[in-house]
């Protein structure tokens, strides 16, 4: 596995933040929470590692973003009024080649021009396609009350139906990172089972502790919600993320 | 500390709306005023009558001679304003508002809690309420709920202070706690709280000497950061334990993300409870519990249980239990197997649970506690003391309380059993040792103290 996928603790300084502050300001001021890609670039500033992309406009530009980051891709449509991205069509996996890559441009194009012919379609994420491994969800809220609070749970059925998921009010430390990630009856998942390697717990315990420090820094955003994260014996990739903001 | 004594320890109290009028609640509360040991003076005020109980009525609270120093207020909701007033002309600095009508009842009530409060804000007057029971403090003999003595019993003066928004939570809890023989410090209903809160409270009975277990009722907070201040502060100096009502509640968020939809409110309370050292009850009968085991025992140093047993069948219902909880169960060291084999018949179980059988004496009990407790290999004790074997008598209690001291672990006793059984309860319950009548209550209470023990470390 890369070892550049590994997760390096967070600097103590508010630097850091500039280029996240910048890209949420921008959107801000167009009234509106970020696309992927904007919420990609922007935890990817901090430090968390997001697949490599780029977006096209067209299908040429496509083929040439694909094969500049190499196959298998990903080709995602970037629209403000689509959120549920797959539910509409939005989403095209595995393309290997050129011709793959603008038959999908093509359905994409199609397929929301169909479901959802209001929206505005931005452009085509294309995304060199992430290992396949562990599934694990984090996300931040911000309570009326309580201030932001951080989410940790394993994707898939484990949130959705077994609601095996942790809480804690921010800011959390490494320490509580951690016991988010023991309290987990999935937690054997985590730590390696029946011979399967442990997956990298320092890596996702500063992911966990960056997304904390976001939410504290950036009183802006409202939700965020880093689904599914590929959590890798080294090292982890953040597949999907989505940034709402309060406007 | 902040000043809140004219709730606590009044010299003076006017009943504002007092009347013998059978089922009127300002009778019921003079009535348990007058039948407690409440030494100070008390002012019936109504302008309908001379006297009320063959005690003089006044017109008004400015008719009253004297300073007052609580005024309990208990009339029709649109009354209240100007009564407020009056109290505030009186120089009354705290003021416990009874009556209902108010928030809790629509549009209306609100305008007129609102008036109740800028009244109260201008005038610098401090209000417990409204539409609530008020505060019960044995020590200070002041009783302000308006349930008659022969329906809700009182609990006489102990270490758990209770916080209730709750007004029927904190009439059963109060009953119950009476029942089981255990005392309150501090009790306060709030209700509508439209000044007085848990935030203040807390931060009140953190310094109470009083009051070394504070339990809440909890259904909403207003001020989520000022209560994790509060609450974290009373949590170093006293075991705070919440039970939180209203699970179900839907988050606030608009939830388009994710977790945004599967953040309901409990889980942030939940999670802020964590963050203030608030121990959570997650039902009535653990809150009862809770206040059990943490007003008897210290917290615990680690979650390392010993299990000591005159029946193997509960011992290993416990020993299970524990497992569920995530306490430990660590087998005994060999040193003391080998110690202990000197000690005791060889048929016994030298394991953990140690089982005594049926043949076990009131001193091996000693001996086991002694031997196994001290030392390092355990954080804390559950001993089964069923009464079937012939050899125990109650001299048991003695045995096993003195274990307690020598070993110094906190140490709980599982008794089950029925009439005599539990009339060998408050035996023990008198030596410090709290009793817990099946494996699932103790084994949660020992849990809780563990809990309790993993705060502020």
């Amino acid at each position: 596995m890369n070892a550049d996928l590994r997760v390096q603790g967070l600097k103590d300084s508010s630097e850091t933040m500039d280029k996240a502050k910048e890209i949420v300001n921008m959107a801000l001021a167009q009234k509106r929470s970020l696309l992927e890609p904007e919420a990609k670039a922007l935890i990817n500033s901090v430090g968390i590692p997001i697949p490599s992309s780029g977006a096209a406009r067209d299908e040429d530009e496509a083929v040439n973003i694909a094969e500049s980051i190499s196959y298998p891709v990903v080709l995602k449509v970037i629209s403000p009024q689509v959120i549920h991205k797959t539910d509409f069509g939005g989403v095209k996996i595995g393309a290997r080649n050129k011709d793959e890559v603008k038959r999908d441009f093509s359905d994409i194009i199609e397929n929301i021009r169909r479901k959802v012919p209001d929206a505005e379609v931005i452009g085509i994420l294309v995304e060199k396609m992430a290992f396949q491994s562990t599934e694990v969800i984090i996300g931040g809220i911000r309570d009326l009350q309580f201030g932001p609070a951080i989410m940790f749970g394993l994707g898939g059925i484990f949130t959705e139906i077994l609601k095996d998921i942790s809480f804690r009010l921010a800011p959390i430390t490494k320490k509580e990172a951690l016991g988010m990630m023991e309290e987990l009856k999935g937690y054997p998942l985590i730590e390696g089972y029946r011979g399967s390697k442990p997956l990298d717990r320092e890596s996702l315990s500063d992911t966990m502790v960056k997304v904390s420090k976001l939410m504290e820094e950036i009183k802006d955003i409202q939700e965020v919600d880093l689904n599914p994260v590929f959590l890798y014996p080294e090292g982890l990739t953040v597949v999907d993320a989505r940034i709402i903001l309060k406007v | 500390m902040l000043d809140l004594s004219g709730f606590f320890n009044p010299e003076s109290i006017a009943i504002i709306g007092a009347s013998e009028k059978p089922g009127k609640l300002s009778g019921i509360i003079i009535q348990n005023l007058l039948g407690a040991c409440y030494r100070g003076n008390l002012y019936p005020v109504n302008p309908s009558y001379k006297e009320v109980f063959g005690i003089r009525c006044f017109p008004s609270v400015n008719d009253i001679p004297t300073n007052i120093d609580l005024a309990v207020i208990a009339i029709p909701a649109p009354n209240v304003p100007g009564v407020l007033k009056g109290c505030g002309d009186k120089k009354i600095g705290s003021v416990i508002i009874i009556s209902s009508g108010f928030r809790e009842t629509g549009e209306e009530g609100e305008r007129l809690e609102k008036k109740v409060k800028d009244i109260s804000n201008e005038l610098g007057i401090r209000i417990v309420g409204p539409n609530c029971m008020g505060v019960y403090s044995p020590a200070s003999c002041l009783d302000t709920f308006f349930i008659p003595s022969e329906r809700m019993e009182r609990p006489g003066p102990g270490p758990v202070s209770i916080l209730s928004q709750s007004g029927s939570f904190a009439v059963t809890f109060l009953d119950i706690l009476a029942y089981e023989g255990m005392g309150v410090s501090k009790v306060v209903n709030y209700g509508n709280r439209i000044d007085i809160g848990e935030s203040e409270l807390l931060r009140y009975l953190a310094d109470d000497n009083g009051t070394k277990v504070v339990a809440m009722y909890i259904e909403s907070i207003e001020n989520g950061k000022e209560f994790i201040e509060a609450a974290s502060y009373c949590s170093l100096r006293k075991s705070v334990v919440a039970f939180k009502a209203g699970k179900r509640e839907a988050g606030a968020s608009a939830a388009r993300s994710h977790t945004g939809a599967m953040a309901g409110r409990y889980e942030i309370y939940k999670a802020a409870f964590r963050k203030a050292g608030v121990v959570e009850a997650e039902t009535y009968g653990e809150l009862l519990d809770a206040c059990k085991i943490l007003s008897f025992q210290k917290p615990s140093r680690g979650k390392r249980v010993l299990i000591v047993t005159d029946g193997g069948g509960i011992g290993v219902a416990i020993a299970d239990l524990c497992g569920d909880h995530g306490l430990d169960i660590p087998d005994l060291h060999y040193e003391i197997k080998e110690r202990l084999s000197k000690k005791l018949p060889s048929y016994y179980s030298l394991r953990n649970p140690v089982d005594l059988t049926g043949s076990a004496t009131d001193d091996e009990y000693g001996i086991v506690l002694r031997e196994a407790l001290s030392g390092d290999h355990y954080d804390l004790a559950i001993v089964t003391a069923l009464w079937g074997p012939p050899a125990l008598t109650d001299r048991l209690i003695d045995v096993i309380a003195g274990a307690e001291e020598v070993t110094g672990k906190p140490l709980l006793i599982c008794s089950i059993g029925g009439r005599f059984t539990m009339s060998r309860k408050g035996l023990f319950e008198k030596k410090g040792l709290p009793v817990f009548p099946s494996p699932e209550r103790a084994v949660k209470a020992a849990s809780l103290l563990v809990k309790r023990g993993m705060i502020n470390t």
